[in-house]
């Protein structure tokens, strides 16, 4: 686990903030702790794995519609809920909605450090990932328009000849272009590429 | 004799001889100096003096020597003119012996038929002597006379003609209070110039007139007002000439008031009898009517002057005229009364014929001899009839009261029954006279005997009415029942109790019904509050779940540390002192809602509202502070304590609390505010109201304190009605009204039970 990591405390109770402050730091967890939805939310986006402990139960808006504003705002935090009700509707709308975990106050102390540690790892998986996407993404726009055309074709099975015929040029044009695109995406194989543009197709299949 | 001559008249003095002679009594003629110029006969006779060569100053020999010289002097000093002369002198007869003479000029004439201008009086000589005498014998017996005046109770008095006193006599003087002599003084000299001109004005009448003057007169006295006859009258000497006024003054105070009194009395009794509504009439011995007085038209129709003379039997009807002839026959010779002569009810008999009842009471007396007797006759129809009518009401009454299906009684102003009806008779099983005074106490519970007692007891020293419940034993099952008795006072016209009338109702099927009823519906509230709770159930597991959170938190945090033997003593106080303050705050909520759901019959005590409505927010504070409604409190300070049960005022109070947040649910576009007012209302109880901002009242708010009527998609529609119902029973009233410019107004007021808050 490398250092960078926080996990972001929601309550309005100044007592339950403190104490899951207290808790979280003795597994060496960086806490930063929110009285209220609002300033929460006018908080800039962590750049570093986090995840969310968030109370249902708030004055103003409630943790689900936090979870629910922070996904319109395209912000991807793992969130565990803490409920001092057993509502099981609402657990099941917040699970839905990607919540880690739901647990109820008061809660056990293995179970919210447990959960803390699967949300920072997912955060930081998702992270990773996200950063690789970018990665590739890059190196994908530095190729030419004909040479992006050429690899798609290309892991979509098609040969260098059916390729070269279908664009009207030469097969040798064809391989030219495909051994650049390669070698400009660090790619080690048609497969490696094939992966790569499977990667990648995520975020060009999205509209935007 | 009275010849009045003080002018001058022209006369003859031939004639003047002639004259002299016609009258009776000695006389002269008389020159200016006094010398006498004639005499008529009887002079001559008299003193036998010579007519011829008559010595002119005859007066010298025949005037006695005493007097002579004084009678010459007056003379001559008064002929000379028109002046009066009179006086008294004593005359030689003829045999040498005086006599007193009244000597007055009678005529002055003056002569002019003479060459020599002259004048000429006639002084006539009147014989005295007589009067001198009895005088002179009168003055003897003066000392008599002297005591007699002197002791008189009357003010006797004598003036002259000046106005002089002469005489005053010793009540005079005390009554005027005149210390010293009277006599000679004028009453300018003794009296006030008021009264002594009133004295005189009198005294000029009586010289004026010649008449005895008598009139009343008022005077203050030292004792008051008195009442005096004066009498003055003129003193004339043998003449009949007035010479002095005499007066006598008798006070007739006493007798004025006897008088007075004498005829108040009698005014009084003629008016009382001709003004009497009663007819008054009196017959003499014979049975016939004297007098009638005016009432006797209105009472038989006969007028009271057509009645005199007639028989008093006119006035019987026929059955009784036998019988009164023969009582008053019997009573005339034996003096035996044959009916009460003090209001005995007869029967008379109108001039119609028609009968009525009468009472009538008699006097006698005697007149002259003769006995009257006077009736005093009233027509008592219309008592009659009212005592009729009151006989008939009074048995309507009593067979009311016997017949009633309701047990009562009455008692003595004491406080002691002195009746009471067949019912409670029946009911206790007890004897009219075992129940008389306090012998009903047999019948009440033992418990119930000592209060009951102090209750009655305190009602009958004060007069307010009484109320009070008891177990009575009812002898049919021999059991003690709950009943109530009531009593109000019956007053005379100054207010003073004379009477207690009371009742007594078996109210025990009713009371156990009325137990059953309220345990009915304190078992409803009691649920009612579990539902209320239900709805707070989030609100409220949270509140106790986050101090509980924080408490585990810190505890596990803790174990953690010691576990990796990194637990600073520092941080384990501070999370000590954590967990101890969440624990306490934990169980602070816990003790308020078990304090809430408790299953207790209703207890009233003495409360402030005002700590009510705080604890019922605490209650409340979460599920307002999540549905984001902002609480405006405005309690009054200083409210008085109202009678109540604690937890129902929770309840009642959490209810419309509950009952404003959720009609705010939907609110998004204006603040929710939730305001909590408590004030003394205008009519001087305490009032509190529940304002919000919500969605107000539907038109169907006439029905929101209806059971099982709700507007909540999971509401259960009792707790407005079971509120209201919790209210009511604390003798309040609650009530909704729209509140401005949105939301809903409920207000509930209580009675104060005396005493404030501090």
């Amino acid at each position: 686990m490398t250092d960078a990591r926080v996990v972001f405390v929601v309550d309005d109770d100044p007592s339950v903030r403190s104490s899951l402050k207290f808790l979280l730091s003795t597994v060496g967890l960086q806490v930063e702790s929110f009285d209220s939805a609002d300033t929460f939310l006018s908080k800039k986006p962590a750049s570093v794995p986090s995840c969310l402990v968030l109370d249902v139960r708030l004055p103003g808006l409630s943790g689900i519609d936090i979870q629910r504003e922070l996904a319109a705002r395209n912000i991807h935090i793992p969130i565990i809920f803490l409920t001092g009700h057993g509502d099981i509707p609402m657990s099941v709308r917040a699970m839905k909605a990607g919540a880690v975990e739901f647990l109820t106050k008061p809660v056990r102390d293995q179970d919210l450090l447990d959960a803390v540690r699967i949300a920072l790892e997912q955060d930081r998986t998702r992270r990773e990932q996200e950063k690789e996407v970018t990665d590739l993404q890059q190196r994908f726009d530095l190729l030419t328009s004909r040479e992006q055309q050429v690899i798609s074709m290309l892991v979509s099975g098609m040969l260098n000849k059916q390729i070269a015929a279908q664009l009207g040029t030469a097969e040798s044009t064809v391989k030219v272009q495909r051994s650049r695109a390669m070698e400009k995406m660090h790619a080690q194989s048609l497969v490696d590429l094939a992966r790569m543009i499977e990667k990648l197709k995520g975020p060009l299949q999205k509209p935007s | 004799m009275t010849t009045e001559a003080q002018g001058a008249q022209t006369v003859d003095p031939l004639d003047l001889r002639n004259l002299i002679e016609t009258m009776p009594t000695p006389a002269v003629c008389a020159l200016p100096d006094g010398s006498v110029e004639f005499v008529n006969r009887e002079f001559q006779e008299y003193t036998a003096c010579p007519t011829q060569q008559l010595d002119r100053w005859v007066w010298q020999t025949t005037i006695h020597p005493d007097d002579a010289a004084k009678f010459i002097d007056e003379l001559s000093t008064t002929l000379d003119g028109i002046k009066p002369f009179h006086t008294e002198a004593r005359i030689r007869r003829a045999d040498g012996q005086y006599r007193w003479f009244s000597i007055r000029k009678a005529l002055a004439v003056a002569a002019s038929l003479s060459r020599e201008s002259f004048l000429r009086t006639l002084i006539a000589c009147e014989d005295i002597d007589e009067r001198k005498r009895g005088e002179a014998k009168l003055q003897q017996g003066d000392g008599l006379l002297q005591v007699f005046f002197e002791n008189s109770p009357n003010l006797v008095f004598v003036k002259d003609l000046h106005g002089r006193y002469l005489y005053a006599n010793r009540q005079f003087k005390k009554a005027f209070h005149i210390p010293g002599v009277v006599r000679g003084k004028t009453d300018d000299e003794l009296f006030s110039a008021e009264q002594a001109a009133a004295f005189q004005s009198v005294d000029r009448q009586v010289l004026e007139t010649g008449q005895l003057m008598k009139f009343e007169d008022v005077a203050r006295y030292e004792d008051g007002l008195h009442t005096r006859i004066v009498q003055k009258f003129p003193l004339r000497n043998a003449e009949g000439e007035i010479y002095a006024i005499g007066g006598v003054v008798t006070d007739i105070t006493d007798r004025k008031r006897e008088e007075s009194v004498l005829r108040y009395s009698e005014e009084n009794h003629r008016l009382v009898v001709e003004t009497a509504p009663d007819a008054v009439i009196s017959i003499d011995e014979r049975g016939a009517i004297l007098f009638a007085n005016p009432a006797t038209l209105r009472i038989f129709g006969h007028d009271p002057t057509e009645l005199i003379g007639k028989p008093l039997t006119i006035l019987m009807p026929e059955f009784l005229r036998k019988v009164h002839e023969k009582g008053f026959t019997r009573y005339l010779t034996t003096g035996q009364r044959h009916i009460n002569w003090q209001g005995t009810e007869l029967t008379g008999l109108q001039k119609d014929g028609r009968e009525f009842p009468i009472e009538v009471s008699f006097g006698e007396l005697s007149r002259d001899g003769h006995k009257v007797f006077t009736g005093f006759i009233r027509d008592i129809s219309e008592r009659k009839q009212a005592e009729d009518k009151l006989r008939a009401s009074e048995r309507t009454l009593r067979e009311l009261t016997e017949t009633i299906p309701q047990m009562l009684w009455s008692a003595e102003a004491d406080g002691l029954i002195n009746y009471c009806n067949q019912r409670v008779l029946d009911y206790t099983g007890l004897s009219a006279d075992q129940i008389r005074g306090a012998g009903w106490m047999k019948s009440v519970h033992q418990d119930d005997i000592e209060k009951l007692g102090h209750a009655w007891t305190a009602a009958v020293s004060t007069g307010e009415p009484f109320q009070y419940e008891f177990r009575c034993r009812r002898t049919a099952d021999n059991r003690y029942r709950w009943c109530v008795s009531s009593a109000l006072p019956l007053r005379d016209r100054e207010g003073r109790v004379i009477k207690w009338f009371g009742s007594v109702v078996d109210l025990h099927d009713w009371k156990e019904a009325q137990q059953a009823l309220q345990m009915t519906q304190t078992e409803l509230a009691r649920v009612s509050r579990l539902t209320t709770m239900g709805e707070l159930a989030a609100s409220i597991a949270h509140e106790v779940n986050q101090p509980l959170t924080a408490v585990t938190n810190n505890s596990s945090a803790c174990l953690r540390l010691l576990a990796a033997g990194n637990l600073q003593p520092e941080i384990l106080r501070r999370a000590l002192e954590e967990i101890v303050a969440d624990g306490n705050r934990a169980s602070a909520v816990v003790a308020r809602i078990r304090g809430f759901i408790k299953k207790e019959p209703a207890e009233k005590n003495r409360l402030n509202i005002n700590d009510v409505i705080q604890e019922v927010l605490a209650l409340a504070d979460r599920e307002l502070y999540e549905n984001r409604v902002r609480l405006e409190r405005q309690l009054t300070k200083a409210l008085p304590l109202v009678s109540a049960d604690r937890v129902q005022m929770q309840q009642v109070l959490l209810n419309l609390i509950m009952n404003g947040i959720e009609s705010m649910a939907a609110v998004t576009n204006r603040p929710r505010s939730l305001c909590m007012q408590s004030r003394i209302d205008d009519s001087g109880v305490v009032l509190v109201a529940v304002r919000d901002s919500g969605t107000g009242l539907s038109s169907e708010a006439h029905r929101l304190f209806t059971p099982f009527f709700t507007t909540k998609a999971n509401g259960m529609g009792m707790g407005l009605s079971i509120s209201r119902s919790l209210v009511e029973s604390h003798g309040g009233r609650l009530w909704a009204e729209p509140n401005s410019p949105h939301g809903a107004v409920f207000c509930f007021t209580l009675p104060e039970s005396g005493g404030s808050a501090s």
